[in-house]
């Protein structure tokens, strides 16, 4: 029986970084309608500034910040200059072109950076406490804290302030919101600005936690987009727990001989079984 | 959707420039592999592999509006099949072809079956996360290459994948792709113009319409996915011959939807999009390799391709092609694509 204690918090960590991309996804196509496929490119983009920022002798603060800049400077540019241009195409159509994004954010990063193999150091790694017998880095802890953190600011934001409230408006009928008076796009905005922090504060950290590797922090976003679908695209408690149980089950594969190596099978697992429970009952549409 | 009328059913009818088209491809067909370097030979049969299995992406969303993510994976699976079969058994290859075709096309009715009760986005998502799925699995076997065992892998040497005994050579091999690539276009043209078109046509109006008029949604859908799959494993097959082996790391989600993608910039609804989309994933990163360029400008080029063509030419390249006016359009042979 190999000792999963170790193997658990650290997936926790990484569970963490998987909830604040899908929180974002979620809180994103509640208000748009848009499934972001280029949030983890985004937050590959981030990381990947920020890490250059600091290996030319930077501060570390302000490689993060410049880092969740480019982040929520890139999410805001898709959303209000290229996500219009197909409002009223079908839902596939919009999220396949945020798919093209990915593609374009992830050719730059690898033109840019090529695919070394690199990790992005954070001043949080070196120090830390014991639980459960482990040693846990304060990164680990800090990014546990900042998803609970996100996730229940985000959630509270939404139900109590006007913004929040004109956002699930823009959730249930895009049009009725408008005519009712709700600033359609100024509201879509600041959910595009809401999605590219948590892009980039997750990528950041998950450049740490993992590697800072283009391919393999833009296809994190396929874990998130799980957390999300168990989430329905709506629920962020759903998504949260989603996310959580999805990072944990894969680190706690990896010392179990024999599936260890299909670890990275969990997220797809996980949304291929939600999506087949949510849509046991046909349904057809009249069109 | 361009093709808002009904296929029409029956004869052919003979169209002075499909002879011309006809006699056109043969004599590139006779001439075109001996005009080639080694290189470009090789790279040209994987041309030819992409293809297929674009044609494979592009039947399913031209004809269902149905989004699969999952082809590449498919062809991943037909390919390991066909080795497997072609290593362990020793059979002529068109045997270890079809066994691939088939073997992807049951993989590919599995991935069909929730589409039944999916569309649109979650089709999409449930497609690439099977995409994802057989990547993992893929990158964890390996492609067998003539060792022992049910994973067929060997730790010494790597065999190669037999090819068929009439097209040893590259040249030979390019001819005898390109023959396998005209029965799979013949093939979906089959069924365009026979009763599983006229029945897709129906389902992409309106599913409750085609429901009233006694259309078997269900039956057609899944026998949708399993030819798209039966193609997409045919490619891998193809692939493979061609290679003589394949990497279990080059099969990432990524190469999914970078197929779905080109297939969409190539242009799903004419005949030509599926080859302008092989060749855009094959020869295009060939072409810049040869003028030293990064290969990764490929990709960046390909997204703002996908995203030009979604905002502004739902046609795809094959479509500026068919618009572009009558003379090139004698010269594409009277492309089908609707401007």
């Amino acid at each position: 029986m190999p000792d999963f204690a170790p193997f658990f918090v650290s997936g926790l960590a990484t569970a963490a970084t998987y909830v604040l991309a899908a929180v974002g996804i979620v809180v994103l196509y509640r208000a748009s309608g848009v499934v972001n496929f280029a949030q983890g490119a985004v937050g590959a983009l981030a990381a990947f500034v920020s890490w250059a920022i600091v290996q030319h002798g930077g501060p570390d603060v302000v490689g993060w910040i410049a880092g969740i800049l480019v982040a929520v400077a890139l999410s805001l540019f898709y959303g209000r200059v290229l996500a219009p241009r197909l409002a009223y195409g079908d839902p596939v159509m919009r999220a396949v072109a945020t798919l093209s994004f990915a593609l374009i954010l992830l050719g730059f990063i690898d033109y840019i950076w090529g695919e070394a193999p690199r990790k992005l150091r954070l001043p949080t790694d070196t120090s830390g406490f014991e639980w459960l017998g482990v040693r846990i880095t304060y990164t680990r802890a800090v990014a546990f804290g900042i998803a609970a953190t996100a996730t229940v600011a985000i959630m509270t934001f939404l139900a109590r302030s006007r913004l929040g409230l004109q956002m699930r408006a823009l959730a249930n009928n895009r049009d009725l919101s408008a005519m009712l008076g709700v600033r359609v796009l100024r509201a879509d905005a600041y959910a595009w600005v809401i999605s590219g922090v948590l892009a980039g504060v997750s990528g950041i950290l998950l450049a740490d936690l993992q590697r800072l590797s283009g391919i393999a922090l833009t296809f994190a976003v396929i874990p998130a987009i799980a957390a999300a679908v168990i989430g329905r695209f709506a629920s962020l408690p759903a998504t949260v727990a989603g996310g959580l149980v999805i990072g944990v089950c894969e680190a706690l594969l990896t010392p179990v001989p024999l599936i260890g190596p299909f670890r990275t099978a969990v997220p797809f697992l996980f949304a291929v079984i939600a999506l087949l429970w949510m849509q046991r009952r046909a349904t057809y549409v009249y069109r | 959707m361009s093709e808002q009328t009904l296929a029409p059913a029956g004869a052919l009818r003979v169209n002075p420039t499909w002879i011309v088209g006809v006699l056109v491809a043969l004599a590139a067909l006779y001439e075109l592999p001996d005009l080639l370097q080694d290189y470009w030979l090789r790279t040209f049969n994987s041309v030819v592999a992409l293809a297929i299995c674009s044609l494979s992406a592009s039947l399913l969303f031209a004809q269902l509006g149905m989004v699969s993510l999952a082809q590449y994976g498919l062809l991943g699976v037909g390919g390991w099949f066909a080795l497997r079969i072609s290593h362990g058994l020793g059979v002529p290859f068109e045997i270890a072809l079809l066994a691939g075709g088939v073997a992807a096309a049951i993989v590919g009715l599995i991935v069909g079956l929730p589409a039944l009760r999916m569309r649109g986005l979650y089709l999409a998502i449930i497609t690439l996360m099977m995409a994802g799925a057989i990547q993992v699995l893929i990158s964890a076997f390996g492609f067998p290459d003539g060792g022992a065992g049910i994973l067929g892998k060997s730790d010494t040497t790597r065999q190669m994948m037999a090819r068929p005994f009439v097209a040893d050579s590259d040249s030979a091999y390019f001819r005898y792709s390109l023959v396998v690539l005209a029965l799979c276009y013949a093939l979906v043209q089959a069924h365009i113009r026979s009763r599983p078109g006229r029945a897709w046509a129906m389902i992409r109006r309106g599913e409750v319409c085609a429901i009233a008029c006694g259309v078997d949604i269900v039956a057609y859908k899944v026998w949708a996915f399993t030819l798209a799959g039966f193609l997409a494993g045919i490619a891998g097959g193809l692939l493979a011959g061609g290679v003589g082996q394949l990497d279990g790391s080059a099969f990432p989600a990524s190469q999914s939807i970078m197929v779905f993608a080109l297939t969409i910039v190539g242009g799903a609804y004419s005949w030509f999009g599926p080859i302008a989309a092989g060749l855009l994933l094959r020869a295009f990163p060939a072409l810049l390799n040869d003028f030293h360029v990064d290969g990764n400008i490929a990709t960046m080029v390909f997204g703002a391709g996908l995203l030009h063509a979604l905002i502004t030419a739902p046609q795809g390249v094959a479509g500026q092609i068919a618009g572009a006016g009558a003379s090139l359009r004698k010269l594409v042979g009277g492309g089908k694509a609707a401007a």
